[in-house]
């Protein structure tokens, strides 16, 4: 067993439990163990925090960080902004001596300090790395393949981006996540402009609900021009804004898709066997039960 | 078609004016912003590949190619009093195209950290401090989510600053030690 601190966020626990659920089941199945990351924050908000005062982000996710530290574990996560807040701060604070001393100082303050001991995951790099889990052990590990399933994947941006400081490797036009959706046995498709973001990044959706909903509005005529039965994504605060998204958009401008929205840890869980209740699915805005009789 | 209009008569009329006044200019003001954002911003050549990678644009007159320049002459106030700074989703598809290697995100945050400085900040944002000092979380459980967790088999609330909110207290020194919260409320306050 790989044991990893499982770094929770905000919106998967307090909006979506299904994804945490389905993150600590799934991995289960393939070898990796998430254990509870005790007293663990919202990460914070990379684009709250980050466009309010850079340092505090800092300070805020190196205690985050902290806490793993302690554990002596590296921490897996499954959303990207909680990527872009704990992976980018440990990146950071590991390689710039003055910026850490500074975040010492304030640690200090709480009988801390980062060390930079640890390592930062995204779940789903974890899935597709061969020395941990990989294609094949994914594919052992699925029940009820989603056979004829169209699935559009949305990668979001803050795993993946900037290129240059990640190491994913290319950023426009990527196919890992395909792969990962065709080892359950599904099909992914393939549609216009992939890699635009979701909307909702940088305070957007907070700031300009009509703005942010319109970028996810030319996201979802995409996805459903390529005939996608779902999407799945890889951060929960995507999955709120394509799923949530869809039931403003009707009423803020009349257009209707009813593409149901899951966690790819959610649509894993469902490959091995778990039921839609042990995903909480009827949390989700849009209904996923036209999809579930189409694949299951 | 319509030019820009913010219906701020002053701001208005200096965006009428595209004309560069020295007076407007503050050097330091680019200084703060390539300290800040720790990118190469003065070596921006104006090609507009960040503008064509940006999905903002196409829905709105923000124009990121635009505070590259502002950012390079040293307009403050015309960057950091613009609403259009803030719609930014942060996506960096600007910044994995640009042929400067120039990150033009991170000359937005800095420059939003600059706005904040000056008390110019949209109230969502303040609304996630003040989250995060009570809870630890920006986003917080409710009844309807707990009852669900509980029929999933996980607990109620999650292993977060939610079940041990001791923790709660080193979140609340970090943000007192910037004086976070304070401003927020203050600012929300005055609003
Ligand atoms: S892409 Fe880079 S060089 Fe071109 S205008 Fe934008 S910031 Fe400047
Ligand atoms: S990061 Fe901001 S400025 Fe750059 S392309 Fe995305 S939304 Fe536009």
């Amino acid at each position: 067993m790989h044991e990893y601190a499982f770094f929770l966020g905000c919106i998967a626990p307090n909006r979506y439990p299904g994804c945490e659920a389905s993150a600590i089941k799934t991995s289960e199945k393939v070898g990796i163990k998430l254990l509870p990351l005790k007293g663990a924050s919202c990460c914070p908000a990379p684009g709250a925090f980050g466009s309010i005062d850079l340092n505090v982000w800092y300070a805020m996710a190196a205690r985050n960080l902290v806490l793993a530290e302690e554990m002596k574990k590296d921490i897996a996560l499954i959303c990207n902004g909680c990527y872009k807040s704990i992976w980018e701060v440990n990146h950071i604070l590991k390689h710039n001596d003055e910026l850490r001393d500074q975040v010492n100082e304030v640690l200090a303050e709480i009988d801390m300090q980062f060390k930079g001991s640890i390592d930062v995951f995204h779940l789903a790099e974890l899935y597709y790395n061969e020395e941990i889990c990989g294609l094949q052990k994914i594919r052992d590990s699925v029940t009820t393949p989603l056979s004829g399933a169209k699935i559009a994947c949305h990668y979001g941006c803050h795993l993946m981006k900037p290129q240059k400081e990640r190491h994913f490797g290319d950023t426009e036009n990527p196919m890992w996540f395909e792969e990962l959706v065709s080892a359950i046995g599904a099909e992914p498709v393939q549609y216009r402009n992939k890699m635009q973001c979701c909307g909702a990044g940088g305070g957007v959706r907070g700031y300009d609900i009509v703005h942010s909903l319109d970028i996810t509005n030319e996201k979802l005529i995409n996805m459903r021009e390529a005939g996608a039965d779902a999407i799945t994504e890889l951060c929960p605060f995507c999955q709120l804004q394509f799923d949530r998204g869809q039931i403003e958009i009707k009423e803020k401008f009349g257009d209707v898709y009813n593409i149901p929205v899951l966690h790819f840890n959610e649509l894993l869980g469902l490959a091995q066997g778990m039921s839609p209740q042990d995903l909480a699915l009827d949390l989700h805005g849009i209904n996923c039960t036209p999809f579930l009789k189409k694949v299951l | 078609m319509a030019a820009k209009t913010y219906n701020i008569p002053e701001l208005d009329k200096k965006l009428a004016d595209r004309r560069y006044h020295l007076s407007d200019s503050n050097p330091d003001f680019t200084k703060d912003v390539l300290k800040t954002s720790r990118t190469i911003a003065n070596m921006c050549f104006q090609c507009g590949t960040c503008t064509g990678s940006c999905p903002s644009a196409p829905r709105s007159s923000y124009r990121i190619r635009l505070f590259m320049r502002r950012c390079v002459l040293g307009l403050e106030n015309e960057s950091l009093t613009d609403p259009d700074l803030w719609l930014c989703t942060t996506c960096y598809s600007c910044t994995d195209r640009c042929p400067r290697d120039i990150a033009p995100t991170d000359v937005i945050m800095a420059m939003r950290n600059l706005a904040f400085k000056r008390d110019i900040i949209p109230k969502n944002f303040l609304q996630t401090v003040q989250a995060i000092y009570k809870s630890g979380h920006g986003v917080p459980n409710n009844d309807v989510n707990r009852a669900a967790r509980t029929k999933l088999g996980l607990d109620a609330d999650p292993p977060t600053t939610h079940s041990y909110p001791e923790y709660i207290m080193g979140i609340q020194k970090i943000l007192d030690h910037f004086g976070l919260k304070e401003n927020a409320d203050r600012i929300l306050k005055g609003d």
